[in-house]
């Protein structure tokens, strides 16, 4: 039963193996270069709708346009870059995504980390354990977002009420500034720990389970054996899961937008809310795309920590 | 003395486990059971977990405007569409990933991919607003499809990949000799013995553009409203609506819990094999 708790994965395939890494099966194939011409239908979709915008993105940065107006755009070099980019507004927003990512990860890797180890040990009703777990994951970010604002509320909703039997006092969670995090990581959490515990139990579905039962056999206690064998034996897999979460961390938008819209203040105001609203409240085109350049550069060095990640679940 | 201790390890994994499942499960319950509530036992203290009186009156309401019934509608469409795009257009490039280790243009298409699925959406969707604007392709169900597919394209393949990968070689190598050509060949002989994993990509693409909220709320319209669109109205104009909200809520949610118990398997094999890159 254990063997099967990650369901199983396509046959030949290591569920570890990266995509981004030769597979050893397709090495040394005759004219294999000529495979080059089977991405053409992925370019087709992705220079039109992401490079052209993206270099748009730029032309668009060094503007002065908003939106809805017809008046004629002028050139303004890089003013955008130093109203709202250097500007404690955008220091702010980069704060607030930080903070939701460490305290966020803070919750996610060790409590996905327990779940999985659990269910692992392959006690009766593990399946049914599992199946009821991951369902929050895949369902829709604003629908879960409307779910817990309703929960939230801070007069009627069922978590005050909870926190009333037990003699705590209501909390204004999204009205208030250190509470309004916490929900949005709180929420965010909800959804991210079932995919952790996921990734996690692929991860310990592939260990040899040798070494383990070794180190049980020499009469090694339960977490001895977590902590000097299999934890060390997880590390790349944890790598690959903690970079994931921090790119979609990073991402953060729907949950944040339905729960507060960035508030109370700017409170909540994750980098990709500021854009948002630059560019769809405050209809400032030109400075949203300013932001939104620095934002595409920031993400530049994932690419450098995937390709290192991905090289460590080989 | 061991057997007691791994006795209390279940004990404690239990108890853990079942809080777990409370936790996870506990919000789409009050969801779904607020949905069936009256306006007054939706706002009663202490809350109406059990007991309440059943009414359908929530669901009625939303399914007696017609435009709910379109956004519902558009909501299938553009998933459907956009799912058939990305895994289309995205099994040939995962094709190549799996097969050749350096074709040409292998780097540029890793980069390419890679950045998209790291790069906050917005980024994109401010230009692509801009751009769709200025060719009049705003608000149109075509527009929507296109960058939906785009969005989910990095997704689609690095889930596909491994599904290539555990093809074995040979049998592409005895119809070369047949003198086969590379597309033939494809066709002919991965694409039937990929089917499984290309249907578990498309499940978990489908359920990604289900839940797409950026894109349709900058660029569709009324006319191509989808339901996360219409879900978060509820945030501003009907904030004190909490059944009809809830039912609409349950309306997005409940398709995707029925999926992924029926396919429960292929999906977790899919997200396993493809997380790990995704």
């Amino acid at each position: 039963m254990t063997s099967d708790v990650v369901g199983e994965a396509p046959s030949g395939a290591s569920p570890l193996r990266s995509a981004m890494t030769p597979s050893s099966s397709g090495t040394r194939r005759p004219r294999s270069s000529r495979l080059g011409a089977f991405t053409v239908p992925a370019w087709l979709l992705v220079i039109p709708l992401a490079l052209v915008p993206l270099v748009m993105g730029v032309w668009l940065s060094l503007r002065d346009q908003t939106l809805g107006s017809p008046l004629p755009t002028n050139f303004v070099g890089l003013d955008n870059y130093r109203t709202d980019v250097w500007s404690p507004t955008f220091g702010q927003a980069l704060f607030v995504t930080g903070m939701i990512l460490v305290i966020g990860l803070a919750i996610q890797i060790p409590l996905g980390l327990l779940l999985a180890v659990l269910l692992e040990r392959g006690i009766r009703g593990s399946r049914f354990l599992r199946s009821s777990l991951i369902t929050p994951m895949l369902l829709t970010p604003v629908a879960v977002g409307l779910m817990w604002r309703f929960m939230f509320n801070s007069e009627l909703g069922v978590i005050n009420w909870g926190l009333s039997l037990l003699g705590i006092p209501g909390v204004d969670w999204l009205g208030t500034s250190p509470a309004a995090i916490f929900a949005v990581v709180i929420v965010d959490s909800w959804q991210a720990i079932p995919f952790v515990m996921l990734m996690i139990l692929a991860g310990l579905s592939a260990l040899p389970a040798s070494p383990r039962e070794a180190a049980s056999v020499d009469g090694a206690t339960a977490w001895q054996t977590f902590r000097s064998i299999t934890l060390p034996m997880l590390m790349p897999v944890l790598l690959v899961t903690v970079m994931i979460r921090l790119i979609d961390g990073f991402k953060l938008f729907d949950v944040v937008f339905i729960l507060t819209r960035g508030g109370p203040g700017t409170a909540t105001q994750t980098v990709s809310m500021l854009d948002y609203n630059t560019a769809f409240t405050f209809l400032a085109s030109s400075r949203a795309a300013a932001i939104g350049t620095v934002l595409a550069i920031l993400t530049l060095p994932v690419y450098w920590l995937w390709v290192r990640a991905s090289r460590g679940v080989e | 003395m061991r057997r007691r201790s791994s006795l209390w390890l279940d004990v404690i994994t239990y108890v853990v486990l079942v809080l777990a499942v409370l936790f996870a499960l506990f919000p789409i319950y009050w969801t779904i059971a607020t949905s069936f509530k009256t306006r007054v036992d939706s706002f009663a203290v202490p809350p109406k977990f059990f007991g309440f009186n059943v009414t359908f009156a929530n669901y009625q309401r939303l399914f007696s405007d017609p435009s709910f019934v379109r956004i519902y509608l558009n909501t299938i469409l553009v998933t459907a569409q956009a799912t058939i795009l990305a895994v289309g257009a995205g099994a040939f490039a995962a094709y190549a990933l799996a097969r050749s280790p350096r074709f040409h243009g292998r780097r540029p298409l890793e980069v390419a991919l890679i950045l998209l699925r790291a790069m906050p959406g917005v980024v994109l969707i401010v230009p692509l607003y801009q751009l769709a604007a200025k060719l009049g392709l705003l608000g149109q169900m075509p527009t929507l499809v296109v960058v939906y597919a785009v969005f989910a394209l990095p997704f689609a393949i690095w889930i596909m990949t491994p599904f290539f990968v555990g093809i074995p070689v040979e049998l592409e190598e005895s119809a070369q000799i047949d003198g086969a050509h590379r597309l033939q060949i494809f066709g002919r002989v991965v694409l039937p013995l990929a089917t499984p994993g290309l249907a578990a990509t498309a499940i978990l693409v489908a359920l990604l553009q289900w839940n797409e909220f950026l894109v349709p709320v900058v660029l569709g319209s009324k006319k191509t409203e989808t339901l996360p669109v219409y879900i978060s109205g509820f945030i501003s104009a009907r904030t004190l609506d909490w059944g009809p909200m809830a039912a609409a809520s349950s309306l997005a949610i409940i398709p995707i819990i029925i999926v992924t118990v029926l396919v429960q398997r292929r999906l977790i094999s899919g997200l396993s094999a493809g997380a790990l890159k995704d």
